[in-house]
Formats: structure tokens, sequence, C-alpha cells
């Protein structure tokens, strides 16, 4: 019995220093691999973590690069606001946000670039029983609502806009994002841009206090609430719309125009507005009215690396590809290609990685 | 002093130099001491976070209710609002429900019946949260939307519990998410404590003329009351700290207001939403202070509930 007890501490002993074992020499693989490969580049692997809207495109990179390059992407949708922790803790070699950083989280970054490399758009919904879809909203409007001002779906504001669509006098029901979203920040920095009391009472941010309505987490939640809710409007990511079969208000841009959001009006905001901001930021909301056709709602999505990495080398060949060839698969995914002074713009910033 | 001679003279010398007893206790005594040392650290990781937040706003933080992005500026006490309200009606629904279920399988079910109903009632318990949730938002909340909130609306308006405008996100969706978490939980263990009465009792009981309804009333629910009061604590902390299928049902609104139809939220599914990507450095302070309130506040419910559990004890004890 005895002998038994100790052979089962031998085992159990010996099974702790194999493991150990195993642990290490998992550690000891990647050094050998790093060390070991005589290519150009000095990895072959690039993990990534962020935002869920850049992720089709993405998906469509990683295949692909793999075969081009033979380095294998590996990229985790798991929202902005978490791949901007994960880049700041180091934790991935790229992180994707929406929402360009805010000046604390490009302090804690430590030296990150944010680089535009897909476009995308976040899109006004609704849900009110009875009216038809591609109501016509300005961006006033818009904003009244969700500060409470108006609170009927018949308020002449809303009748004015659409002749001779039949509005119920249903309430309206703002429905808003309750996590951090990027959606969030382009659809209250366009409301800041054009009504100073949303500016004032409610301000830009990927958290906006709202004061009235309902939140909702993810782009999922508030599709699921605003078709739920009778008298809904909400703000979602322009594939949501399709994906969810969600109705779509067309918002009047500077020059007047109603425009139905997708890649032409994205790609009209695009080349209307090419300057980078001083943080590498290129705010598409609310384009000047000399582009006619431009979706008032557009915004860049940004990789944001460090400056300095161990795989330096490996990163800048995959943004070169993201920007460059990888752009060949996002008409067909709804992202227009980058305007040519944006990629221009974007290989110098790419080029100051070491 | 008193423990070591004692445990001298529950075991045989010869015992205590087993190596397999000692392997034993070595192994057991390592793994309470890493829950110990991960508590610990969980703690002091998170005030640590927590201190920026609590040296600007001081206690403050907890009556100011502004929670602010824009302007940088965070209160805690429409969060603990909505966690004391949620949390309490979450009770409210499920204690008196698992009571009857575990009094039910344990005393009333047919034999055959006992093994299924339990196991389906654990069933409940290995959904996850973010099922609940979904399950909550698109099923639950639009019934009570259209039946129930109306009905209570209409009858008991006056109540200010029951007025304002029915909705499908809420307190009521959120309590009632809660309720069917907890459920399972309280339920199977007041199971097991029912089961543990010994039967000479119930018997005697039941023997003396009692109906079952006044033996359970008079001797299995006292016998085990301590045990209870011990679950529906589980159950409590369960309720304060559950985030995501909150989250999905409540409608994150920071609000203050005694209508359960209207929007709220919590300090856990706050910080569910808004811990990643937190804009400032302030923001994700303050998110590791409410952190520091909910662990504060599931210590002193742990505390109390082992107060009460002693008292119901020595209350016994001395009859």
């Amino acid at each position: 019995m005895q002998r038994f007890r100790r052979s089962a501490l031998v085992i159990f002993a010996a099974g702790t220093v194999v493991l150990a074992a195993a642990c290490g020499s998992g550690g000891g693989t990647t050094t050998v691999t790093k060390n070991g490969g005589a290519t150009p580049t000095d990895s072959k692997v690039l993990t990534g973590a962020g935002s869920t809207l850049v992720y089709p495109l993405v998906s469509q990179w990683e295949p692909d690069y793999a075969t081009k390059a033979g380095v294998t992407v590996t990229y985790g949708a798991i929202g902005s606001g978490g791949g901007i922790d994960q880049i700041t803790a180091r934790a991935v070699d790229f992180g994707a946000s929406d929402a360009p950083l805010t000046a604390d989280q490009a302090t804690a970054c430590k030296g990150c670039l944010q680089i535009p490399w897909a476009l995308g758009a976040t899109v006004v919904t609704y849900n009110v029983k009875g009216v038809p879809n591609n109501l016509h909203l300005t961006g006033p409007v818009v904003a009244d609502m969700f500060l409470g001002n108006i609170t009927s779906w018949n308020d002449p504001k809303i009748k004015a806009l659409n002749p001779g669509v039949s509005l119920p006098d249903t309430k309206v029901t703002p429905i808003y994002r309750s996590d951090g979203s990027g959606d969030s920040f382009v659809f209250s920095s366009y409301l800041s841009a054009v009504s100073p009391d949303f500016k004032s009472k409610i301000g830009t941010s990927t958290q906006p206090p709202f004061s009235t309505g309902t939140g909702a987490a993810k782009n999922s939640g508030v599709a699921a609430s605003v078709q739920s809710t009778d008298g809904a409007i909400g703000y979602v990511a322009i594939s949501y719309i399709a994906a969810d079969g969600l109705n779509q208000a067309l918002i009047q841009n500077a020059a007047g125009k109603y425009v139905t959001p997708g890649v032409d009006g994205i790609k009209a905001a695009a080349d209307a507005v090419t300057t980078a901001q001083k943080d590498g930021s290129i705010p598409l909301v609310n384009p000047p009215a000399s582009a006619a056709t431009a979706y008032p709602l557009s915004t860049y999505t940004y990789a944001i690396v460090p400056k300095s990495s161990p795989k330096a080398s490996t990163i800048k060949a995959f943004l070169t590809y993201a920007i460059t060839d990888g752009q060949q698969f996002g008409p067909d995914l709804g992202f227009p290609p980058l305007p040519s002074a944006v990629v221009s713009s974007d290989k110098t910033e790419i080029a100051s990685i070491s | 002093m008193s423990t070591r001679a004692e445990s001298d003279f529950a075991l045989p010398k010869r015992a205590r130099l087993h190596l397999g007893d000692l392997a034993l206790r070595g192994i057991t005594g390592a793994a309470a001491l890493t829950i110990l040392i991960v508590l610990i650290w969980i703690a002091y990781k998170v005030t640590e976070q927590a201190s920026d937040a609590i040296s600007t706003f001081g206690l403050g933080f907890l009556t100011s209710s502004e929670w602010n992005a824009v302007t940088d500026q965070y209160g805690a006490r429409d969060l603990i609002w909505g966690t004391a309200v949620t949390s309490f009606f979450a009770l409210l629904f499920a204690v008196p429900i698992s009571i009857a279920i575990g009094l039910f399988l344990s005393e009333l079910a047919p034999r055959r019946l006992r093994g299924p109903v339990g196991a389906l009632v654990e069933l409940l318990a290995a959904i996850p949260s973010v099922v609940l949730g979904l399950w909550g938002i698109l099923v639950m909340g639009p019934f009570l939307e259209a039946h129930v909130e109306p009905f209570l609306n209409d009858h008991f308006g006056w109540i200010p519990l029951f007025s304002g405008t029915p909705s499908n996100v809420g307190l009521l969706p959120a309590c009632l998410v809660l309720t069917i978490m907890i459920v399972p939980i309280v339920s199977s263990i007041c199971r097991e404590l029912f089961d543990s009465v010994p039967s000479d009792l119930k018997a005697g009981s039941l023997a003396l003329g009692s109906t079952r309804w006044e033996m359970m009333r008079s001797v299995a629910i006292p016998q085990v009351s301590g045990g209870i009061v011990a679950a529906v604590i589980l159950g409590l902390a369960r309720a304060m700290g559950e985030a995501i299928a909150v989250s999905q049902t409540i409608g994150g609104t920071a609000r203050t207001g005694w209508s359960l139809f209207g929007s709220a939220d919590t300090l856990a599914s706050r910080i569910a939403n808004q811990y990643q990507g937190a804009a400032t450095h302030l923001q994700q302070s303050s998110i590791a202070y409410l952190a520091t309130i909910l662990l504060v506040l599931s210590l002193a419910a742990n505390l109390s509930a082992a107060l009460i559990v002693r008292r119901i004890r020595r209350k016994l004890g001395a009859r």
C-alpha cells in the first residue's frame, strides 16, 4: 500500500517535470524560428485584434497574404476598444480601431501610429410601423430626436422632410450603444458638427452621455433593440443594415442631397477630405458641400501599430499590402478603395516604423 | 495551541508520517492558498487601478450621478442603485420559487420525477448568460412590453414601481433574467438541505398529526434555515456580479427611479460595457473604482451571511 502511494507521488512529480519541460520548450521554439528565419522579414506570424467593422476585409487578406508572402496573419475581431487595449499592452502586433485614439489612449500606447486602412460608415436606422425604408432626415433633426426635443414621429420637422409619407404619432425611442464604440464616435461627431445644441449638451465621444432613450450593447444589440421597438431610431455600422434587414435613413449632406449609405457615397466623402490631422486621423463626417454625393457619416477605420516593434519589417510589409493589393477585395464587401492621396501618406507613415 | 493538541490526539503518530498524507496535505493546502493569493492579488490590482479615481472623486463618487466621458466626470450612485434594485427583486422572485422547488423535489415529488426535474432545473444553470441575455432581449422583453407591463400599469399603476411607459428593456427584464440565473443555484442547494433533514424528525412530526405543510414549516425549514440563508447569499453574489445578461437587457442608462419599466444600469454591466477602450485614463480608473465597490459589497454580503448563519445556529443550539 505504502509503495503504491509512493509510486503515485513519483508519477505526479514526473508529470510536473514533463509539463514544465513542455512549457519551456514551447518558449524555445519561438526563439528558434526567429533566429532561423532566413526570409527578408523578421517573422512569419502576425497577430492583430480590434475592430469588427474591418473584419470582413481582414478575413480576405489572411489567406491571400499567407499564399503571397508566406506570413500567417491572425486577427481577432474583439471590438475597437479591446484592440486599443491589446496593442497598448503589446499583446498583439497590430490593433484596429474605428475611432482614432483619444489623447489619453495615445499617451498610454507610447508612440503608436494610426494608419487609415479602410473606409466604412455609420448608418441611422429606425423601426416605425407603417413607415417605409429610406426615410429622409437631416442631422439637426436626428440630433433633436436624440436630445429629446422631438418626441413623436409625426413631428412637423420630420413631416417637412418627407412629403407624401404618412407618419404615425408613435413615440420616438432613441437607441444608442452602451459600450464604447467607433459608431458612437462617428455619430456623435457628426451631430456635434451640425447641431450646436448637441455639441454643448452631449459632445463627441466613443461613449456619448446621451440623456434620453435606452442603451444596447454592440451593433448586434442595437440592431435587435431597434427591431423589437416600435418607434426606435438608432445607428449601426453599415454592414448590419443588409445583414439584419434594417431600415436605413437617408441623411441630408452639406450639399442638400439625401444620400444612400454605400460605396459611392463613402468614396465621395473620402475623395473630398484627404489631409490627415496631427494625430494621423482623417475625420470624414460632414464633408464640405463641394462633395455633392458624399455620405455625411463616413469614416476611416485605423490600423494601430507601435512605431518600434521587433517585427517591424513584417508589419511594414503587411500594412503596405493592406493599403495597396488588399484594397481589391473591398468593393464587393462594401469597402470603397482608399484614395491615392491617402495611400501615399499612409506609405510615409509606414516607412517610419522601425 | 488547543487545535494542535486536538489534531495530535486525533491522528495516530505513524499516520502523520505517511508520505501520501503529507502530499495530500500539501496539494490541498496549495489549492486553498492559490485561491487566497488570487483573491488578494485581484483586490490589490483593482484598488491600485482605482487609486486615481479614488483620489480625484473621493467618497463623493458614491453619491454623484454624473457619468460623462466627454467632461471626464464620473460617479457611481445610479449604478449602485441599479445593482441594489436588480439584486433585491431577483432575490424576491427567486427565493420563494427556489425553496418551493427544493421542497417539491425532496418531499413531494413522486420518486420517479425527482431525477429528471432536478436535472432540468440544474440544466438552466448551464445556459450561457449571453444566450439568456439574447433570449431576454428578443423574446422575453417584447412579451413583457406587450402584455405584462401594460397589465401591471393598468391595474397597479398607482404604485411607483409600475408607473411609466412599458419598454422591452429595463429593470424588470433584467430582474427576471437574473431570477432565472439564480433559481438553479439556490433551488439545488435547498433540495440538498431538505434531503439532509433526518427522516425520523420528519416522520415524528407527521406521526404527531402534522400535515405535510406543518411538518415542512415547523421541522424541515427551521432545521436548515442557516443553510438557506447561505444559499440565498450565493444567489445574491451571482445577481450582483452578473454582467453580460444584465447589460443586454437593462438598457444601459444610468438612472435612479422607482419604475421597473425604465432603463438603468448596474456596476457589473457598466464595467463589462466600458472597461475596454475607455476613452480616458480617469474613466478606466473610475471603472476600477466601480469594481472596488462591487468587491466591497460582495464581501459585506458574505460577512453578513456568515453572521446570520452563526446567529441561527446559536439559536437552534440554545433550544
